[in-house]
C-alpha cells in the first residue's frame, strides 16, 4: 500500500512536470470516454422521454394502419399496394369487435399554412382528420370550447379544433372561440382548443396542429387515402385479446387465406418501445464503435509517451535499482503512471460527457442523464487500456540492467 | 567472517569485435571493521570492481562472497534487499535523481525499505545535516555546486546505516577544507566499527587508511598499508612475489 501511494505521487510528479505532453497523451482516452458518457446520457435520456411520451397516448390503445411504423429500409412497392383503411373499416370494428370499446379514424397531412384575415402561421402546422372518438383514444382533453360531434361529423361541417402553438400564432390575447380559420383556401369555425401537450421526444411540437372532422378533412385533402384506426380496448388486460380479435376480423374481411401474411400493421406503445430499443441498440453500437476505437489510439498514445518516458529516465531507474528497487517495484512504478495516465483521461472524458448531457439538458432542453453504469464502465475501461499499454514499457523499464543504465545519459 | 571475499574475480566488456578486460582475477579479503583505499591509474578497472563489490555487476568469471554468502547465488531481489539494507554506494558519477531534491533523494533508499514517510524525512534530514547540507535540503541537484552534491550523494549512502559502504573517489570533487570534513567523517564512521572501501586518486588520503590496494591493468599490483602502498613502496614487492 505505501508502496502504491509512492508510486503514485510519482506518477503524479511526472504529469506536473509534462503538463501539455500529458494532456495531449490523453487525449484519444478523453475523446473516447466522453464520446460514451455523451451518447449514453443521450439514449438513457431519450428512453426517459419516450417511455413518458408514449404513455401519453391513450390507455389500452393500440393502432392499425396500412403503412409500418419504421426507420428506413421500407419496402414502399409492397405496402403501398396495400388496401387502404376506410371509415367503413373502423365502424366495423366498432359493429363486430366485442372486446373493443371504441374506434377511432385519423388522418394527417402536414406543411399547412393556417390563416386569419390579418394573420398567417409558418407552412409547418399538420392538420388531422379524425373522428370524433378521437379524444378518448388518444386521451387529449379539450381546453376550451368542445371537441367536435358525431353530428358534425357526418354532415361534414366546417369546424375546427386548434391546437396551443395555432393559437398563439393567430389569436394572440383573443378567444379563439367562434372565430374563423383558413387552411387551402377554405374557412373553417373554431369551436375548441386542445390542451397543451408539449413536444415529442423533445423534438416536435405536439401542439403545431388543427383538427377537422374526418368528412371536412377529406373534402379539403381528398378521399383517396388510407386512414389510422385508434383501437381502445375495453380494459388493459384485453388488449392483447383486442389485438387479436381486430386482427381477425380484418383478414376475414380482405379475404386472407390462413396462409397469407397480414397486410396492414398492428402497432400498441410495446412494439414503438421495442423499435425504439432496437435503434437505441443501433447508436450505441456505433458509439461503442467510435468509443473503442479512440481508446485504441489512447492506448497506443500512451504505449509510444511511456516509451519515451522509459528511455529519458533510463538513468533515473538505474539509479533506483541501484538503490535497492526490486524489479517488479520498477514494473509497478510505471504500470501505475500508466493507469494513472489513463484513469486521469478517463476522469476528464467523464466531466466533458457530464458537460454535454449539462448542454442538452440546459440548451435543447433534452433530458439527458448520465447512467451510473456507463461512468463505472468508462473507469474500467481506462484502467484496462492504460494496463494493456503501459505493460510493455514497465517491463522494459525493469529488465534494465542498474550499471548500464547508470552509464546512459 | 569476512565481510569482502573476492577470488580470481574477472570482468569482461565485449564492445563490438574487441573484448576489453577491466578485471584480470582479483583476489583479496576484507574483514569487519576495515578501512580500505583502492588507488590506481585512470581505466584501471577501480569501478569496476566497486559495482561487483556492490552487487551492482556480476563477474565475469571467480566468486565473491559477501558476508559469507555467494553473490553468484543469489537472486535478482535479494541483491536488490542487499543493495537497499546493507551497502551504502557512493557513485563517482554521484547518481543523484535530477528532478528530486536533496532531502528525496536522500530519502530514495528508505523509500525501498518500506520506512514511513515521516521517518524517512526525519531521517534523511540527519543525514543531510551530518555532511553540513542542512540548509540545502529542499534545492535539486542542478542548484547545487559539485561538492555539494557529492555531499548529496554521501547522506544517501549513509541515510540507512549500512554494514559496508563503498565510495569511488568520494573527495574528487572537494576542496581540500570540505575534503578534510568528509574524510573525517569517514574516520568517525571507522570508529564506529564500520567497514570501508574507498577509490582515491588521492594518495595523501590513500595514506592515512590503515590499508590500501593498488590496482593496475585490472590486476592486484599492490596491497599492504595505506601509507607504503600510496607511496608505491610495494609496488614491486608484490610483483616479486604476484
Ligand atoms: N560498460 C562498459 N563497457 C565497456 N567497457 C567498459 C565498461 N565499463 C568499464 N569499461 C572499461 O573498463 C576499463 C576500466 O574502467 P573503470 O571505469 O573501472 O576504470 P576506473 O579505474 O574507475 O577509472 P577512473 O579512475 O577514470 O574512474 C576501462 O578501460 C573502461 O573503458
Ligand atoms: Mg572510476
Amino acid at each position: 500500500m505505501r508502496a502504491f501511494l509512492d508510486n503514485l505521487r510519482l506518477a503524479f510528479g511526472t504529469f506536473i512536470a509534462n503538463p501539455l505532453r500529458t494532456l495531449l497523451t490523453l487525449l484519444g482516452i478523453v475523446i473516447g470516454v466522453a464520446t460514451v458518457i455523451a451518447m449514453m446520457s443521450l439514449i438513457e435520456g431519450l428512453r426517459l422521454k419516450v417511455n413518458r411520451d408514449l404513455s401519453q397516448l391513450g390507455a389500452n390503445t393500440f393502432q392499425v394502419t396500412k403503412w409500418p411504423v419504421g426507420f428506413g429500409r421500407v419496402n414502399w412497392n409492397k405496402y403501398a399496394k396495400r388496401p387502404n383503411f376506410t371509415l367503413a373499416d373502423r365502424d366495423d370494428v366498432m359493429k363486430h369487435a366485442t372486446l373493443v370499446r371504441t374506434v377511432s379514424a385519423e388522418d394527417a397531412h402536414g406543411g399547412q399554412k393556417v390563416s386569419t384575415s390579418d394573420r398567417e402561421t409558418r407552412p409547418t402546422v399538420i392538420i388531422w382528420g379524425v373522428t370524433p372518438e378521437w379524444t378518448e383514444t388518444s386521451g387529449v382533453e379539450v381546453q376550451s370550447g368542445r371537441f367536435f360531434s358525431q353530428a358534425e361529423e357526418l354532415e361534414g361541417r366546417a369546424v375546427a379544433v386548434l391546437g396551443q402553438d395555432v393559437v398563439d400564432v393567430l389569436f394572440p390575447g383573443t378567444d379563439p372561440i367562434g372565430q374563423q380559420v383558413r387552411v387551402r383556401n377554405r374557412p373553417y369555425t373554431v369551436i375548441g382548443v386542445l390542451q397543451r401537450r408539449g413536444s415529442f421526444l423533445g423534438i416536435a411540437s405536439m401542439d403545431n396542429l388543427v383538427m377537422l372532422p374526418m368528412h371536412a378533412f377529406h373534402a379539403a385533402f381528398g378521399q383517396n387515402r388510407s386512414v389510422d384506426l385508434n383501437v381502445q380496448a375495453i380494459d388493459a388486460a384485453s388488449v392483447k385479446q383486442a389485438q387479436e380479435e381486430v386482427t381477425q376480423i380484418f383478414r376475414r374481411r380482405r379475404g386472407l387465406s390462413p396462409f397469407d401474411e397480414n397486410n396492414f400493421e398492428v402497432h400498441t406503445n410495446d412494439s414503438m418501445t421495442r423499435m425504439f430499443n432496437s435503434l437505441s441498440q443501433v447508436i450505441s453500437a456505433a458509439s461503442f464503435g467510435v468509443c473503442l476505437l479512440s481508446l485504441v489510439v489512447g492506448g497506443i498514445g500512451i504505449l509510444n509517451i511511456m516509451l519515451v518516458s522509459v528511455t529519458e529516465r533510463t538513468r533515473e531507474i538505474g539509479i533506483r535499482r541501484a538503490l535497492g528497487a526490486r524489479r517488479r517495484r520498477i514494473l509497478m512504478q510505471f504500470a501505475t503512471e500508466a493507469v494513472a495516465l489513463s484513469l486521469l483521461g478517463g476522469v476528464l472524458g467523464i466531466a466533458i460527457g457530464y458537460f454535454v448531457a449539462f448542454l442538452a439538458r440546459w440548451v435543447l432542453d433534452f433530458p439527458a442523464v448520465v447512467p451510473v453504469w456507463s461512468v463505472v464502465l468508462s473507469v474500467v475501461m481506462s484502467s484496462v487500456v492504460g494496463l494493456a499499454f503501459g505493460i510493455y514499457p514497465a517491463a522494459r523499464a525493469a529488465r534494465l540492467d542498474p550499471v548500464e543504465a547508470m552509464r546512459s545519459e | 567472517m569476512s565481510v569482502i571475499r573476492v577470488e580470481g574475480v574477472t570482468r569482461d566488456f565485449v564492445v563490438g569485435e574487441e573484448t576489453v578486460r577491466a578485471l584480470r582475477g582479483v583476489s583479496f579479503t576484507v574483514e569487519k571493521g576495515e578501512w580500505v583505499a583502492i588507488v590506481g591509474q585512470s581505466g584501471s578497472g577501480k569501478s569496476t570492481l566497486m559495482n561487483v563489490l556492490g552487487c551492482l555487476d556480476t563477474p565475469t568469471s571467480g566468486s565473491y562472497w559477501l558476508n559469507g554468502h555467494d553473490v553468484a547465488r543469489m537472486g535478482d531481489d535479494e541483491l536488490a534487499r542487499i543493495r537497499n539494507q546493507e551497502i551504502g554506494f557512493i557513485f563517482q558519477t554521484f547518481q543523484l535523481l535530477p528532478r528530486e531534491t536533496a532531502l528525496a533523494n536522500v530519502e530514495l533508499p528508505l523509500v525501498y525499505r518500506g520506512v514511513g514517510r515521516k521517518e524517512r524525512r526525519e531521517r534523511a534530514r540527519e543525514a543531510l545535516e551530518k555532511v553540513g547540507l542542512g540548509h540545502r535540503m529542499t534545492h535539486r541537484p542542478n542548484e547545487l555546486s559539485g561538492g555539494q552534491r557529492q555531499r548529496v550523494a554521501i547522506a544517501r549512502a549513509l541515510v540507512a546505516e549500512p554494514s559496508l559502504l563503498l565510495a569511488d573517489e568520494p573527495t574528487g570533487n572537494l576542496d581540500s577544507a570540505t575534503g578534510e570534513e568528509i574524510i573525517r567523517l569517514f574516520a568517525d564512521l571507522h570508529a564506529a566499527g564500520h567497514t570501508l572501501v574507498l577509490v582515491t586518486h588521492e594518495p595523501k588520503l590513500a595514506a592515512r587508511c590503515p590499508r590500501a590496494i593498488r590496482i593496475s591493468d585490472g590486476t592486484i599490483v599492490a596491497d599492504g598499508p595505506g601509507r607504503e602502498v600510496a607511496l608505491g613502496n610495494l609496488a614491486e614487492h608484490a610483483r616479486a612475489h604476484g
